[in-house]
């Protein structure tokens, strides 16, 4: 096929652009047809390199050309007019006979009728022969690639039309738009499209930083979603009774709810069916964490408006009888599924989140039955090593506390409950965030005494109280410092108690030593009696 | 400005592909708007050819119809482009596709050879790594261990 022969080339018949010949396609032969259409895209560069010289008859010019091509021994890039600007074609790019004539065979095997495509009028079809203006025009425009045109070429390129502009119409353009936004439209952007809209938020601030004061301030893209009425009410996922999880079913105009994490259709009621208890905590944080986060959005957009803000009260109510599970009668449950609900590394979070939102009775009583249970608590934490995400929200209620509620809480961590071996305060001053919740405890209550007078004649309050800080304090210095945890916050008034307490032991001991038949503790607690309003 | 993300925005690029673009052509801003271009485009498909060709429609999964296509094909430095005419690609098998600049395209460090030369240098270069294997598998042989081939694998 690389040698074709020059006699062939010679048949100019085959160069006329009449329909019979589109006919005659069948008898020639193979090769015959090649070299017409090889012939033909040698043209096919030049012409649409220089259009604007395209003028009067393509067929002479093609003979031309043409005949020029059989003497230069059918290199078709060594064929150039003389007074060519540039011959971007001298390098052996693409066009090799064979590969050639495969591919276009592979394009329109049917025919390849040299109906010349006369590029001044691309619209004009050559009936059957439509696949071959496709292959013409292609072969045409292929080396013609503006990279490889000069400025002048390309400058024509750009101004030329192009035939195969506004294929896809604008309503075709417009639907296809359409379904997209479709897809992405929610109701709630902030919720549903988190991370965007963070971003965008992010994105806003900085370029209001930039262009601080100046009037044309760069406008950064915004996602808009147009609106479509669903239509048919949708339900995202469907639950299979008794499965933690959901089966998605999405359709072409919201594949995204599919991934939601939590049904938003119908809350399942199967407590009973749940089999273990680990599940129904569980499922208890999951349903209370949707009312939660809605708590947090109503406080973030609607902060003076006072009608929503009664009905978040609402809420907040709703979820803090959730919390404890009021609709049990004993004390103990409530505070057991409250803990259990503690257990959990994501309760935490949530007790962390709901707690600025609680009143303050509220968040005082959850305050004590974490203080009571502290242990417990630590114990079960091990894994997770989460509580410290609690320690923030509960420090601001740590001032509510009145003394004896304080001292209900302390005494409820540090007197040993019977059967109970270990010694509580060990486990505490361990774990960091106890031994920071225990300091903001003492430090609390030692300001309350100071503060309150009548709390300075011994009583037994007081007592309680002064025995309290001393176990602790006895509890810390017969630690090793090592096994001590970190506080996360140590107040300013903890030291000069302890210091006060260590001269106390110190006491002690020389009294032991002594063989004191008095009663040391006794004692002591009158000398701390005196000694403290000595700091204050 | 409206953000369109993903697919939508490809729609921009079918007929206005350089409409904010300006051409300075002997000092005159060539009147691009009206006569609209697609974008040139560099897709990458799965199987991992590399078409490159004008983006004239596509639909909502991200089907691609590429006019005036050609295959690159890409082998150490050189590279060497079949041409292919117009492609329908099914929008799964896109990997990525990006757009081409007009102004940039020419100046790049690899060289364009013809297409035999490139099938022929691809066709060593599958040679030499078929016979580096050969040679690295050989090699474990002989000291009793086997990398399991995955389509032999039957674990899973």
């Amino acid at each position: 096929m690389a040698t074709l022969s020059r006699k062939n080339s010679n048949s100019q018949a085959l160069y006329l652009p009449e329909a019979d010949n589109a006919f005659s396609v069948e008898d020639t032969a193979l090769e015959e047809d090649c070299q017409p259409t090889k012939m033909k895209c040698l043209e096919g560069p030049h012409l649409h390199q220089r259009p604007g010289r395209l003028c009067g008859p393509m067929i002479p010019k093609a003979e031309e050309k043409n005949k020029v091509a059989e003497e230069e021994d059918l290199d078709p890039y060594l064929v150039t007019d003389p007074d060519e600007e540039e011959n971007d074609l001298g390098d052996p790019a693409a066009l090799d006979a064979t590969h050639y004539m495969q591919s276009l065979h592979y394009l329109s095997p049917i025919s390849f009728q040299p109906a010349f495509p006369n590029t001044s009028s691309p619209a004009r079809h050559f009936g059957p022969q439509q696949p071959l203006l496709d292959s013409s025009l292609f072969c045409n425009s292929l080396p013609s690639w503006p990279s490889r045109l000069s400025s002048s070429a390309k400058k024509t390129w750009f101004q030329q039309p192009d035939p195969y502009a506004n294929l896809m119409t604008r309503k075709e353009k417009d639907w296809v738009t359409k379904v997209l936004m479709a897809q992405l439209q929610s109701k709630n952007p902030h919720l549903e499209d988190y991370y965007y809209q963070k971003y965008y938020e992010k994105l806003e601030k900085k370029a209001d930083e930039e262009k601080h004061g100046q009037r044309n301030r760069v406008q950064s893209p915004k996602l808009v979603t147009p609106y479509v009425q669903k239509a048919e009410a949708y339900e995202s996922v469907v639950r299979i009774e008794g499965s933690l999880g959901q089966v998605a079913v999405s359709t072409c105009f919201s594949p995204r709810r599919a991934i939601d994490a939590v049904s938003h259709g119908t809350q399942e009621q199967d407590p009973a069916a749940a089999s273990s208890q680990k599940l129904r905590v569980l499922c208890k944080i999951e349903r209370m964490f949707l009312p939660l986060l809605e708590i947090e959005e109503g406080q973030k957009d609607g902060l003076p408006q006072p009608c929503p803000f009664g009905q978040q009260d609402n809420q907040v109510e709703k979820l803090f009888q959730a919390l404890k599970a009021q609709e049990q009668n004993n004390l103990e449950e409530i505070a057991d599924s409250f803990l259990q609900v503690l257990s959990v590394r994501k309760g935490k979070t949530l007790v962390a989140r709901l707690l600025p939102f609680l009143l303050p009775d509220q968040a005082v009583s959850l305050l004590l039955v974490i203080t009571q249970h502290l242990p417990l608590l630590i114990r079960r934490d091990v894994t997770d090593q989460a509580l410290h995400m609690l320690f923030k929200p509960l420090g601001k209620y740590i001032s509510h506390l009145t003394f004896h509620k304080l001292l209900q809480g302390l005494q409820g961590l540090l007197l040993l409950p019977p059967g109970s071996s270990e010694n509580q305060v060990t486990v505490v001053l361990q774990n960091q965030f106890g031994i920071s919740l225990l300091y903001a405890l003492l430090s609390h209550g030692e300001q309350l005494v100071s503060l309150d007078s009548s709390l300075k004649e011994p009583n037994r309050d007081r007592t309680a109280w002064t025995d309290m800080v001393v176990l602790v304090a006895r509890e810390i210095a017969r630690m090793p410092t090592a096994s001590l945890a970190e506080p996360l916050a140590f107040p300013s008034n903890l030291l000069p108690l302890f210091c006060c307490l260590m001269d106390k032991q110190l006491v002690q001991k020389l009294e032991a030593r002594m063989e004191g038949k008095s009663q040391p503790l006794i004692q002591a607690q009158s000398r701390i009696c005196h000694s403290l309003p000595h700091f204050f | 400005m409206n953000y369109m993300p993903g697919t939508a925005s490809l729609i921009e690029d079918i007929d206005m592909g350089i409409k904010l673009r300006t051409f300075h052509f002997r000092g005159r801003h060539s009147a691009t708007e009206l006569n609209p271009r697609p974008e040139k485009h560099l897709v990458l498909l799965r199987d991992g050819r590399t078409l490159i060709g004008f983006l004239r429609s596509i639909d909502q999964f991200a089907n691609l119809v590429l006019h005036q296509t050609v295959e690159r094909i890409h082998v150490g430095k050189k590279y060497g482009d079949i041409p292919r005419g117009i492609f329908v690609v099914r929008g799964e098998n896109v990997v990525l596709l990006g757009e081409i600049d007009l102004e940039k395209e020419s100046d790049t460090p690899l060289q364009q050879v013809s297409i035999e030369e490139i099938l022929e240098e691809q066709r060593v270069e599958q040679q030499t790594k078929l016979e580096a294997e050969k040679l690295k598998v050989q090699a474990l042989k002989d000291r009793g261990l086997s990398i399991p081939r995955a389509d032999t694998l039957d674990e899973y």
